[in-house]
């Protein structure tokens, strides 16, 4: 292992502590309600790191990321709702989709392979593009499993909801899941794929020159980056019981990708960082989006303050802090700062 | 025969409503890297102030048509000043994503400001007749569109061909250090770029609002999102790609709605956005550039 790798383990370890922190403070003093609230910030932290993986380390922009969480959500979902119910969800769908159930395990499994395929099939493209290109291509794949989500009523149910997914996992399992995730992808980072890719996006010419296969390792990212969104969608579906296509269009990319660059991009704790900033400040502006009562003045009802304030977190980032609030540091990077290496 | 009439017709006047779109894009694109996700909203805002104009001064088409296009270019260029100025020399990826933020904010200030449901704004509907030319009916407002496009066309080549300013986006296009270093202000370059992008804002949201007679916070979004694609596969920042790509396009989506049976329909822009990613792949810059290698000089 590598200083940087070691460095890397502090610094998934430490993040892993806040985590754990937050995890501790819910079962202290939390309320009930408020586990739904942190059960979704801790989907969106899953999808957000793997966004890092790629997004980060690649430094291109993808929006596809709630495509390939909306697969794995309605792949595991139609494995694992019972017959029973799917006869009441899902009368009509093909090939027998309603005519077996399977155990959790098993249909996570399932989810993670079609996510993965699909994930290695559109990286055989994505990989070979570049700057913009990357980005409308994801744009591309995010709008073509949208409109067959929508299309084919029969399986996915399109605006409806999918009902009957028993609920599998609660807060510790997400709780594990994050750290493997935050573990995972700080691995990556530091491995020789991330410090490749890392190269590729700071001088992609520069990097084919020392010999970096850019073309894989593109696309190893990209694959890995599925793996993140597949276990983050099936962990939606396994909590909440019911899933549509809805949630997994433009808003919910605006939303992560807010979250990333707001941490910024290149580091695994801003990632981390960002979301738990946002999801916090989106509470809190959810609140006042009703209307509540502060010092008894009664505040007007106001809808799209929420995605205003994501708006205003995306220019102001992009204006005034182009690199995010952490920059290319790391969680561990201002608790001991890097000593300075003599040349 | 009058059935492929009438299809080609709506294939011309989808294309021209898109490449109306995409020239506006691409104009920005082209000067200054940027790829302007805010446009949609900049066709939304045309649609608002034709609402609060409409009901408040004056219920005329006509001089309604010149405050749309007034407040498109306005729009354009206060965003411009207010936002897009602090990430003029930032790479791509940050002015992709700013403009996005300034697309959500506004699409949330009319949301905020205006209504989630559509308001209606009927004006200019009369622009929809049906006429009956020989065997073929056709919409008036798809001659109009086709017409006004071609017109807009003219003008822009015009502009850009025998104008100082014109002649200078052209060259800023192509070396904006150089431009600045002539003596033209960059400032006033990049501001008549968004000037004239507003304007093909305007004329768009027009016949957008003639078709829908409606206004809704997002309604810019998908027409922007699929302008963006005719730019893409023209190559992007070139106009004539722009226009290229744009009528291209709405052939193609004529061309799917034909040829796929009816109960496919809601699959048409999956089809398009597959037939882009293939494009794309084909020739990263557009069908109008060969692939280059990296690091060749341009």
């Amino acid at each position: 292992m590598n200083p940087s790798q070691r460095r890397g383990l502090l610094g998934s370890a430490l993040l892993s502590l806040l985590i754990l922190l937050i995890v501790g403070a819910y079962y202290l003093w939390g309320e009930a309600w408020q586990a739904r609230i942190l059960y979704a910030t801790f989907v969106n932290l899953l999808v957000v790191v793997g966004l890092q993986v790629f997004m980060g380390n690649a430094n291109l922009t993808s929006f596809s990321h709630a495509a390939f969480m909306g697969i794995a959500a309605y792949a595991a979902a139609i494995c694992v709702t019972p017959v029973a119910m799917k006869a009441i969800s899902l009368p009509d769908a093909p090939w027998g989709l309603n005519a077996f159930a399977l155990s959790p395990w098993t249909s996570a499994l399932i989810a993670l392979g079609i996510t993965g395929f699909l994930g290695l099939l559109t990286g055989l493209f994505i990989a070979r593009l570049t700057g913009v290109g990357v980005t409308i291509v994801s744009i591309a794949i995010l709008v073509i499993v949208h409109s067959i989500f929508l299309h084919r009523t029969d399986i996915f149910k399109g605006n409806q909801a999918l009902f009957g997914i028993p609920k599998v996992l609660d807060l510790p399992q997400i709780t594990a899941l994050v750290i493997l995730a935050i573990f995972g992808a700080r691995w990556f980072r530091e491995s020789r794929f991330g410090l490749q890719l890392r190269a590729c996006a700071d001088d992609e010419i520069g990097a084919r020159a020392m010999g970096v296969n850019v073309y894989r390792t593109r696309l190893v990212a990209w694959v890995l980056g599925t793996m993140f969104f597949a276990v983050a969608g099936i962990a939606y579906a396994f909590f909440l019981g019911t899933i549509s296509a809805r949630p997994f269009y433009f808003n919910f990319v605006f939303l992560t990708v807010a979250m990333l660059i707001l941490g910024g991009l290149r580091s695994v704790s801003g990632a981390v960082f960002g979301t738990l900033l946002i999801s916090i400040g989106l509470e809190t502006i959810r609140w006042l989006e009703t209307g509540p009562e502060i010092l008894g003045i009664q505040l007007p009802q106001m809808l799209g303050l929420s995605g205003l304030m994501l708006g205003v977190v995306i220019v102001g980032v992009m204006a005034f802090l182009p690199s995010g609030l952490m920059g290319n540091r790391e969680i561990e990077d201002i608790i001991r700062p890097k000593r300075q290496e003599t040349p | 025969m009058d059935y492929a009439i009438q299809q080609i017709l709506n294939a011309l006047s989808f294309g021209a409503e898109y490449a109306l779109i995409a020239l506006g894009l691409a104009i920005v694109f082209s000067i200054m890297g940027l790829v302007n996700f805010a446009h949609g909203e900049v066709i939304a805002f045309g649609g608002y102030s034709m609402v609060i104009v409409g009901t408040l001064l004056t219920r005329n088409p006509f001089l309604l048509m010149g405050a749309v296009l007034l407040a498109c270019v306005l729009v354009s260029v206060l965003l411009e000043r207010v936002a897009f100025r602090t990430v003029r020399k930032a790479d791509l990826t940050t002015g992709l994503l700013t403009a996005f933020g300034v697309s959500i904010i506004l699409q949330n200030l009319f949301l905020l400001l205006g209504s989630p449901r559509p308001i209606p704004a009927t004006q200019f509907i009369f622009l929809d007749r049906t006429i009956t030319l020989g065997a073929v009916q056709v919409s008036s407002l798809q001659i109009y569109e086709t017409l006004a496009t071609a017109v807009a066309i003219g003008f822009l080549l015009f502009f850009l061909r025998r104008t100082t300013l014109g002649l200078a986006m052209r060259a800023a296009a192509l070396d904006f250090e150089m431009v600045r270093l002539c003596g033209l202000r960059a400032n006033r370059v990049i501001a008549t770029a968004f000037a004239v992008s507003g304007l093909l804002a305007g004329l768009a949201c027009i016949f957008i609002m003639a078709r829908r007679g409606s206004v809704l916070p997002h309604m810019g979004f998908d027409p922007v999102l699929t302008a963006f694609v005719a730019c893409v596969i023209g190559g992007f920042g070139s106009l004539p790609g722009a226009v290229l790509g744009g009528f291209l396009l709405g052939a193609v989506e004529v061309a799917v709605l034909v040829l796929l049976p009816q109960s496919y329909g809601g699959l048409a822009q999956a089809v398009v956005f597959a037939l882009v990613a293939l494009i794309l792949v084909w020739r990263p810059d557009g069908i109008l550039s060969p692939a280059r290698e990296k690091g060749d000089k341009v």
